[in-house]
């Protein structure tokens, strides 16, 4: 069967995966991590845990674990023991032991392979420790049932459903959750959540941002029901919990696809939220008017360099990871920077449901520019797509991963990698999103280019 | 070098007499001068029992689960004439994985090679009910049983799990699995009960090996924890069973059985019903042979 063709290939399924680039299902527990104060606590066998940790926070932008992630998880371990009696009676001691020794706001308990094929019934370890208070709750994570995209949307509605529970009264006007990226997945979400905070803020909004350090944490899931609606910025992560918290609370929800980059996008994202929550127009145009004035200004100086230096600058671009940042970088660099698109592959493996509206907006993607995405996983399609591709006479910006080093090597473009596994990329609070965050892209994008030949 | 041990698996429905007429094998074979061990393959562990006056043994899992390293010897325990008593054991019901927890068993027994050193000739596991997931095929898969038997009566579940079976056989016929030596008829008392087995065998290709009755003779001696070759040697049941496993002891060669569809075997056992229906109503001809 074919998927699909592009640049003459025809992508055919390959039934395997070459170069991954996302985690299991498990990997959500670095959703739990990313809330402060929380920790994941992983029933699940030796080495999973440890593997989400390398691929997710440490070969991918060097995030580190933090509170709750990387070498602090405790895990069931589960062995030959517990496969054949079921490691209930193992995880409720670790359980134990860890309300004994780690001070938490929230546990999240996340079951891997083993215990959901066994048939372990997490819940019934968990509810007792519920129903004597303690901030605790369990989600079904079995690898199997997709990637940490999948994951995370299970954690988040498990917090809801278990540890934020039932809520009927009054909501806050200004008070808004935020749905975007992917944590630790996405190599830039922390600095990129504080960003999109301090913009919403500006325009006279109360975020709930969730996750990372402008999060209250648990408290600040505590209000969650008290949000007058949820905001999902990003092509398709978050529909399912908006919808979830649509039913659950009574919430409206707004889905804006495009994480926005630059003055261009970032004001008409501000005004289309304003907008849909009704706020005050004076306030929103005069924080825009602050912001683009400080944009413009250092913009204008960038203007010299790019005007200057077209001879040494690519033309092209290809990109490549996950939706959210193949859409959102697409759409920066096609407006404001005038690049040439010339290939998009999207490897988060979005639920079937969202990839028309996905390709929509890359068929949109400015007033003249129409293009067509790709949906593939395997790192050999991803290679085989670049390599297809006619990038034209100069070297073209590849945005990607480490993988596409080694393909873009080949016919001497330059790598500026977005997305994980980010590994030759130190990132401790950069973002490449709103205002600000764009400036960093760009640099980011330039220093790559007119380093080539340094 | 050591001599070639004949390892059997004995498989069928839960309930149908799977343990009874395994324990009677173990016990007819012993009597005939064999070393035999039996070894029980299911959570319930109650295999052995009456080779053992009705007493429950540790299980190679209960074992295994309070210290990591097991000798296997540990697990055995002799029974009625010397037999070799093992149960498998496995987790509380509705807990845990038993077909890994059989997996795990067996495997223990013969990573220490505990058969070759006993000096064995049989060795004969009792497993659980249908094949119901990979670790209940354990026994029939590579290197383990060479021969499976299947004890199955007339009736319509008890043929359905023996057909499950074969199915389980067929697929790892390529593989160097067991293969099948036929079907021990439990419970058959009417004559109509010998025709459907009979027919059953011949439609999937594979044989009856003895056609065991229901007996109160059984009963009686499994209530004083006991088999019928130990607690009623000289009646008519213990020589069908010392029959049947002489019949096993020279058993060579087994095959792969033709296992039925599930719409075949469904129409299969609707026109036996109509049959049936016939016979009670007293409307049958002399014969079925269009079955």
């Amino acid at each position: 069967m074919s998927l699909k063709k592009i640049n003459g290939l025809e992508i055919t399924p390959t039934h395997s995966i070459n170069q991954v680039r996302y985690g299991c299902t498990l990997g959500a527990m670095y959703s739990a991590a990313a809330i402060p104060g929380a920790i994941p606590i992983a029933h699940c066998g030796p080495g999973c845990a440890d593997k989400q940790f390398m691929a997710l926070a440490f070969y991918n932008g060097f995030q580190g674990g933090g509170y709750g992630g990387g070498a602090v998880p405790p895990s069931v371990n589960a062995g030959e023991k517990e496969v054949v009696f079921g490691g209930n009676e193992r995880l409720e001691e670790l359980i134990k032991a860890t309300l004994k020794i780690m001070r938490g706001d929230l546990y999240v308990v996340l079951t891997g392979c083993i215990g959901e094929l066994v048939g372990d019934d997490v819940g019934s370890v968990v509810s007792p420790f519920q129903q004597r208070g303690v901030p605790i709750c369990y989600a079904e994570t079995g690898g199997f049932k997709g990637n940490n995209f999948t994951g995370h949307e299970l954690v988040t509605r498990a917090i809801i459903d278990q540890f934020v529970k039932d809520y009927d009264g009054k909501k806050e006007e200004t008070l808004v959750n935020v749905w975007s990226e992917l944590p630790f997945q996405n190599t830039f979400w922390r600095g990129d959540l504080a960003e999109i905070k301090r913009i919403l803020e500006g325009i006279g909004f109360k975020v709930n941002i969730l996750f990372g350090f402008g999060s209250k944490g648990a408290d600040e899931w505590k209000t969650i029901p008290k949000a007058k609606f949820n905001l999902v910025i990003s092509p398709w992560l978050g529909l399912e919990t908006a919808k979830h918290l649509s039913e659950k609370y009574s919430q409206p929800f707004l889905h804006y696809p495009v994480i926005p980059i630059g003055a261009k996008e970032t004001s008409k994202f501000l005004r289309t939220v304003a907008d849909f929550a009704g706020l005050k127009k004076e306030t929103v145009e005069e924080f825009i008017r602050q912001e683009e004035k400080e944009y413009y200004y250092y913009l204008e100086h960038f203007s010299d360099f790019y005007a200057e230096y077209w001879w040494g600058l690519p033309a092209r671009y290809g990109i490549v990871g996950d939706s959210a940042y193949v859409l959102a970088v697409s759409k920066f660099v096609v407006n404001q920077l005038g690049l040439i698109p010339a290939s998009h592959i999207i490897t988060d493996n979005p639920p079937e449901q969202y990839r028309e509206g996905i390709e929509k907006e890359f068929r949109s993607l400015s007033h003249d520019v129409s293009e067509e995405v790709i949906f593939v996983e395997d790192g050999y399609w991803v290679k085989k797509i670049l390599e297809n591709t006619d990038f034209g006479h100069k070297p073209p910006i590849i945005f990607g991963t480490t993988w596409e080093r080694d393909t873009v090597k080949k016919f001497g473009g330059q790598v500026v990698e977005i997305g994980f596994p980010a590994s030759y990329e130190v990132v401790i609070n950069r973002s490449y999103v709103g205002y600000r965050g764009a400036f960093a892209l760009l640099e980011k994008i330039f220093t790559a280019a007119i380093s080539a030949s340094a | 070098m050591s001599k070639k041990i004949k390892q059997i698996a004995i498989y069928g429905k839960g309930g149908i007499g799977k343990s009874t007429t395994t324990s009677n094998i173990s016990a007819a074979l012993s009597t005939l001068g064999y070393k035999v061990m039996q070894f029980g393959c299911d959570p319930k562990s109650d295999s052995t029992n009456t080779l053992r006056n009705g007493q429950y043994i540790p299980t190679v899992l209960d074992t295994i689960r309070d210290k990591a390293n097991v000798n296997a010897h540990d697990v055995v325990f002799k029974g009625f004439n010397g037999i070799y008593c093992v149960e498998a054991g496995g987790p509380a019901p509705g807990v845990g994985c038993a077909g890994r927890g059989i997996t795990t068993a067996v495997q223990l027994f013969k990573q220490q090679h505990v058969f070759e050193e006993l000096d064995l000739d049989f060795v004969i596991f009792d497993v659980l009910g249908d094949v119901v997931c990979g670790g209940f095929a354990v026994p029939i898969r590579e290197g383990i049983a060479e021969h499976v038997f299947t004890v199955s009566s007339s009736d319509f579940m008890a043929v359905y799990a023996a057909n499950n079976l074969f199915a389980g056989i067929k697929k790892y016929s390529n593989n160097g699995g067991a293969l099948l030596g036929g079907v021990i008829a439990n419970s058959i008392n009417k004559p109509y009960a010998k025709d459907i087995i009979d027919d059953f065998v011949k439609q999937t290709k594979t044989q009856v090996v003895e056609y065991v009755p229901r007996s109160v003779t059984v009963t009686q001696s499994e209530l004083q924890g006991k088999t019928t070759i130990e607690a009623a040697p000289d009646s008519a049941q213990a020589k069908i069973y010392l029959n049947l496993a002489k019949k096993i002891a020279a058993h060579e060669s087994s095959k792969t059985p033709e296992p039925l569809s599930v719409g075949q075997l469904r129409d299969w056992a609707a026109q036996w019903a109509d049959h049936l229906l016939a016979l009670e109503t007293g409307t049958i001809e002399s014969s079925h042979s269009n079955i």
